[in-house]
C-alpha cells in the first residue's frame, strides 16, 4: 500500500487538534506508521487550524508534499491548501461552505445539514468528518466509536452516543453516495504494538524513566506540554511540579532542588531561556546538574510563537556569561529524544554542569509511531549514573570544589551529618569559601574546563551516518529535528538512482576536533542543511573545528523542511 | 547541645558599626538556641553586603545570584521539607531584584524564612539608593532625591499572603534572637525585615533615627488580626517603625499540599518511579 497524506482543517476552536491526534492514534492502532504536524495560529479562536498525517506501512518521519484527502471545515482550508492537491486527490467538502473548483476528487458531505437535522453543535463538524474518512479508507468505524466514549465517557451517554450518531451519519453518507472514491487504505494490519508521542511527550517519558523528581517551567509554546503532561502525572508517578512565576524563579527553584539532590529539569523557548541565561551561569560555576529542555520557535522576541525554526543553536553553545562547561543535545525524532534525555540527565550528574536538550515546534508537537518494546527497550538499557554524587564523604575533611584530574569533585548531599559546605556562585577555593585569589581562580578554572575534556573522552558520539558518504553524489551535514526530512528525501533519490549521505549530529557542543576530521574530506560535496537563516551549525562547526561548508540549503519562513526540498535542491543541482 | 562557636566561620569584613554585625550575632544564636548545627539546615545567601554572610556563617548553603535566593529556597524546601530553609538577603536583592520572586513565595506560603537585611542602600555597590529607600533620598544613582516612593516590606508580604511577618532592628540582639527564632520555628511563609543602619552610605536612617522612630508592639497586640497588622504595617508609610510580630496564621505550606506529600520521606528520600509501561499506555 502507498504511503498517503490526510489533512483537516477548519477555524480554530473546532477541535482540529484533538480529530487529528485520533486519526494519528486510530491509523497507528491499525497497525500503520504516522508522522503528524500541526499548523495553528498564536490564537485560541479564530483563525486557521490544520492537522496533517502521514501514514505508511514503514516507518515515517516527514511530510510529503501531495495532499491525498483534504477534509475541508470551511473555504479557507481548500484555499490554503490546494496547490499540494493532485488529479487523483480527494476532497471533503459541504457545498453549504463553498465549491471545489480544482482537477481533483470531490466527495459533498452536508455537514450543516446534518448537523441541522440531529440537532448538533457546530463543533461535532469534525466527528461527521472523521466518519466520512474513516469510510474513504476503508477504516474500520467501531475503533472511532471507542476513542469517542473514552474522550466523551465524563459528559454522559447522551453525549457519547450524539457524537457515535454523528460520526456513523459521515461514514454512511460516503458509503452511499461515493462508493468509486473508497479505496482500503486503512484495512487492519498485523504489526508490532506502537505508541504515537510528541518529542515533548518522548521528553516528559524519559525524564520520569530518569528518575527527575521536580520539573519547574513557565508556560510557552511549544515546550508547554511537558508541564502539562508532567503535572498530570504527578499523583501516579511522584514528580514534583513548579509552575513558577517567571522563568528565573523556574530554573532557580530546580536549582536549590538539584542542590539538595533531587534530578530536576525546566523546560521552556528561546524567550524564556534568555530568561534563564544568567543562572546557567551560576549552575556552571556552583556545580550543580541542571537538565534544560529548550524547544525552538521562530525568533527574535516573541517572533512567530506557534510555528518552527532551528534559530537558538548558538544561543544555546554560548548561553551564559563568563566561562564554564556545558553540553548540548539535539535528538533528532521522538526516539532519539527519548534515548538522549535519559543520557542528558546522567551526564548533568557526572558533569555537574547544566545540559541542554535542544527541540523545536516541529519536533515537540508533531506525533511520530514509536514501537512500545523500542521505547522499553530504551528505558531499560538506561542505567542512573549519578556520578560522583555521595550522601557521605569518606574522611573527616569534605572540599566540594576539591581539584582534581577529571575536574570533577564529589558532590555531597547536603544533610550529612558533621559536615556543611556552601554551592558559590563567586569563584572559590577548593572548600566553596569565596576567593579572589590568584592561584585558586585558575585551579579551579582549569578544574571546571578539565569537564571539558573529560566529557568529549567519555561520552562525546560522533554523528550518525547515513548512506555510504563515499559513494554518495552529496552528503548532507545536519543536525537535531532535520533528520526526518533528509532522510525521507534520500529515500526518494534512491529510487531516481541518485545516492546520498546524511551525517547527522546530535551531540552539538562541545566538538571533538579531532574525532571530526575523518568525516569530511575536501573533495565531497556536503550541502549544510538547516532550519535557519544564518547555518547555525555551519558556523559552530567551523568555530570548533575548522571544518567549513559552503554550500547550504536553509528554510527560514516558519516552515519544517518538505522532503520535497531536499529532494528538488539535489535533482536540480548534480 | 550546639554552640554559636560552631556557625563561625570567617571573621566578618562589614565596615566598623554595620548592622549587619548584628544581624550576623543573631542568626548564629538564634540557630544555636533552636537546637540547630550547621548540617541540619540550609541557607540561600542572596548577593550585596548581608549575602557575604556566607563566608561568616557555617551550614549547608548556596551563595545564589542577586535577587535569586528566594526560589532556590523554595526548591530545596520541596526537595528536601525535613530540613529548615533560611534565605539571608538585603533589601534591594529581595525587594528590587528579587520583588517578583518575593510577593510569588507570600503567595505560596512556601516554607521557609527570608531575613531581609534592611538598609535602605546598595552597601556592596556603594550606595546607591535601594527600593525601600524614603522618597527624596539623595544617593550616587539619585543625587537630586529619589522620585519613587519605598517599597513597604510589611504592608507586601501582608497584602501577598505571608503567614509570619516580622520586623525587628539590628540594635537591639534580643529582639532580633526572638523574631528570627520565632520566624524560623513558624510553618509556612516567615519574613523577618531588620532595620539595618548602614553606617557609610546612609547618613538618614542611623542607629539614633530608628531608636527615636521605633516602637515595639505591646504586649496585648493581636498577631492574628490581619486588619491590625495592615494598619500597623502602614505606620512605616509616616516614618513610624512597629517592631515584633505584626501578622501570623497558621496554614498548611506549599510542600504539604503538593499531591505526593509525605511527611515521613522527602523528596529525595523516595524510592524511584519504576512503572514506566504505565505511562506509555497512554500513549497508546
Amino acid at each position: 500500500m502507498k504511503d498517503f497524506l490526510w489533512k483537516i482543517g477548519g477555524e480554530a476552536g473546532y477541535g482540529i487538534m484533538t480529530t487529528g491526534l485520533t486519526f494519528s492514534r486510530i491509523a497507528t492502532r491499525l497497525g500503520y506508521h504516522i508522522f503528524d504536524y500541526i499548523e495553528y495560529p498564536s490564537l485560541i479562536r479564530g483563525g486557521h487550524n490544520a492537522f496533517e498525517v502521514l501514514v505508511s506501512e514503514q516507518e515515517v518521519r516527514a511530510l510529503q508534499n501531495e495532499i491525498n484527502f483534504l477534509i475541508c471545515l470551511n473555504k479557507d482550508t481548500y484555499d490554503f491548501h490546494k496547490a499540494r492537491l493532485t488529479s487523483s486527490s480527494v476532497v471533503v467538502y459541504d457545498d453549504e461552505d463553498f465549491k471545489p473548483d480544482g482537477d481533483h476528487k470531490s466527495a459533498m458531505v452536508p455537514f450543516t445539514k446534518i448537523l441541522k437535522e440531529a440537532h448538533g453543535e457546530s463543533i461535532m463538524k469534525n466527528t461527521i468528518a472523521f466518519g466520512a474518512s474513516l469510510a474513504l479508507l476503508d477504516g474500520d468505524i467501531s475503533m472511532l466509536f471507542d476513542i469517542l466514549e473514552q474522550q466523551f465517557g465524563r459528559k454522559g451517554a447522551e453525549i457519547v452516543e450524539l457524537n457515535k450518531n454523528f460520526a456513523q451519519k459521515g461514514y454512511d453518507h460516503i458509503r452511499e453516495n461515493y462508493k468509486d472514491l473508497i479505496q482500503p487504505y486503512l484495512k487492519k494490519r498485523e504489526d508490532k504494538e506502537k505508541a504515537v508521542l510528541t518529542g515533548n511527550d518522548a521528553f516528559a517519558l524519559a525524564a520520569i524513566a530518569a528518575d527527575c523528581r521536580l520539573y519547574s517551567s513557565y508556560p510557552m509554546t511549544p515546550s508547554s506540554s511537558i508541564l502539562s503532561t508532567l503535572a498530570a502525572w504527578q499523583k501516579d508517578t511522584g514528580i514534583v511540579v513548579r509552575h513558577a512565576e517567571d522563568e528565573i524563579s523556574v530554573i532557580n527553584t530546580a536549582l536549590g532542588a538539584s542542590f539538595m539532590g533531587t534530578r530536576a529539569a525546566v523546560g521552556t523557548s528561546g524567550g524564556g531561556f534568555a530568561l534563564m541565561v544568567e543562572s546557567l551561569s551560576f549552575a556552571g560555576v556552583a556545580e550543580m546538574p541542571i537538565v534544560v529542555f529548550l524547544s525552538q520557535r521562530p525568533g527574535p522576541a516573541t517572533g512567530m510563537p506557534t510555528w518552527t525554526e532551528q534559530g537558538d543553536l548558538l544561543f544555546a553553545v554560548h548561553a551564559g556569561h563568563g566561562e564554564f562547561p556545558k553540553i548540548v543535545l539535539a535528538p533528532g525524532d521522538a526516539d532519539e529524544m527519548i534515548e538522549l534525555t535519559l543520557k542528558a540527565f546522567n551526564l548533568a550528574d557526572i558533569y555537574q554542569t547544566p545540559v541542554i536538550v535542544m527541540s523545536d515546534m516541529w519536533l515537540s508537537e508533531s506525533h511520530k509511531s514509536v514501537a512500545t518494546e523500542t521505547i522499553k527497550s530504551l528505558v531499560k538499557a538506561n542505567k542512573i549514573e549519578r556520578g560522583k554524587t555521595i550522601t557521605a564523604p569518606k574522611g573527616e575533611v569534605y572540599l566540594r570544589y576539591k581539584l582534581e584530574s577529571d575536574g570533577i569533585s564529589e558532590r555531597l548531599i547536603p544533610g550529612a551529618k558533621g559536615f556543611f559546605y556552601q554551592a558559590n556562585s563567586y569563584e572559590h577555593f577548593e572548600d566553596g569559601h569565596s576567593a579572589e585569589d590568584a592561584v585558586a581562580r585558575r585551579q579551579q578554572v582549569d578544574k571546571r574546563n578539565q569537564k571539558t575534556s573529560t566529557y568529549l573522552a567519555a561520552h562525546f558520539q560522533k554523528p550518525k551516518v547515513y548512506g555510504d558518504p563515499k559513494t554518495a553524489k552529496k552528503v548532507f551535514v545536519s543536525w537535531g529535528s532535520m533528520k526526518g526530512p533528509i532522510l525521507e528525501a534520500m529515500e526518494d533519490l534512491k529510487k531516481e538512482g541518485i545516492e546520498t549521505a546524511l551525517i547527522h549530529f546530535t551531540h552539538m557542543f562541545p566538538l571533538d576536533r579531532a574525532r571530526l576530521q575523518d568525516l569530511f574530506s575536501q573533495s565531497k560535496d556536503y550541502v549544510l542543511v538547516e532550519n535557519n537563516s544564518h547555518a547555525q551549525f555551519g558556523r559552530l562547526l567551523r568555530q570548533e573545528t575548522g571544518i567549513d561548508l559552503q554550500k547550504t540549503l536553509l528554510k527560514y519562513d516558519g516552515r519544517p523542511f518538505w522532503k520535497e526540498e531536499i529532494y528538488n535542491f539535489v535533482k536540480s543541482n548534480v | 547541645m550546639t554552640k554559636v562557636e560552631d556557625f563561625a566561620a570567617y571573621t566578618p569584613t562589614w565596615c566598623p558599626g554595620c548592622g549587619d554585625w548584628g544581624i550576623g550575632a543573631a542568626i548564629k544564636a538564634s540557630f544555636a538556641q533552636l537546637g540547630l548545627d550547621p548540617s541540619s539546615l540550609a541557607i540561600i545567601f542572596g548577593i550585596g553586603c548581608s549575602g557575604n554572610m556566607n563566608d561568616f556563617l557555617n551550614a549547608y548553603a548556596i551563595h545564589s545570584l542577586h535577587g535569586r535566593a528566594l526560589p532556590n529556597a523554595i526548591g530545596a524546601k520541596l526537595a528536601n521539607h525535613k530540613m529548615p530553609v533560611v534565605a539571608i538577603v538585603g533589601d534591594g536583592d529581595c525587594y528590587g531584584e528579587g520583588g517578583n520572586h518575593f510577593l510569588h513565595a507570600c503567595r505560596g506560603n512556601h516554607d521557609i524564612t527570608v531575613i531581609v537585611h534592611d538598609n535602605g542602600v546598595y552597601g556592596l555597590t556603594t550606595g546607591q539608593v535601594a527600593p525601600t529607600a524614603l522618597k527624596g533620598a539623595k544617593s550616587k544613582s539619585t543625587p537630586s532625591g529619589i522620585i519613587e516612593t519605598s517599597v513597604f516590606p510589611l504592608t507586601l508580604a501582608l497584602t501577598q499572603g505571608a503567614t509570619f511577618v516580622a520586623q525587628s532592628f539590628a540594635g537591639d540582639m534580643k529582639h532580633m534572637v526572638e523574631m528570627i527564632k520565632l520566624g524560623v520555628s513558624h510553618k509556612g511563609f516567615s519574613l523577618v525585615n531588620i532595620l539595618q543602619p548602614c553606617v557609610t552610605f546612609n547618613k538618614v536612617n542611623t542607629y539614633q533615627y530608628y531608636l527615636e522612630r521605633s516602637y515595639k508592639l505591646p504586649e496585648n497586640y493581636d498577631k492574628s488580626d490581619y486588619k491590625l497588622a495592615l494598619s500597623t504595617a502602614v505606620e512605616m508609610n509616616y516614618e513610624k517603625y512597629p517592631l515584633g510580630i505584626l501578622f501570623q496564621e497558621e496554614k498548611p505550606p506549599y510542600h504539604e499540599q503538593v499531591i505526593n506529600y509525605h511527611k515521613e520521606s522527602s523528596l529525595i528520600e523516595r524510592a524511584p518511579f519504576s512503572n514506566i509501561d504505565l505511562l506509555i499506555k497512554e500513549f497508546v
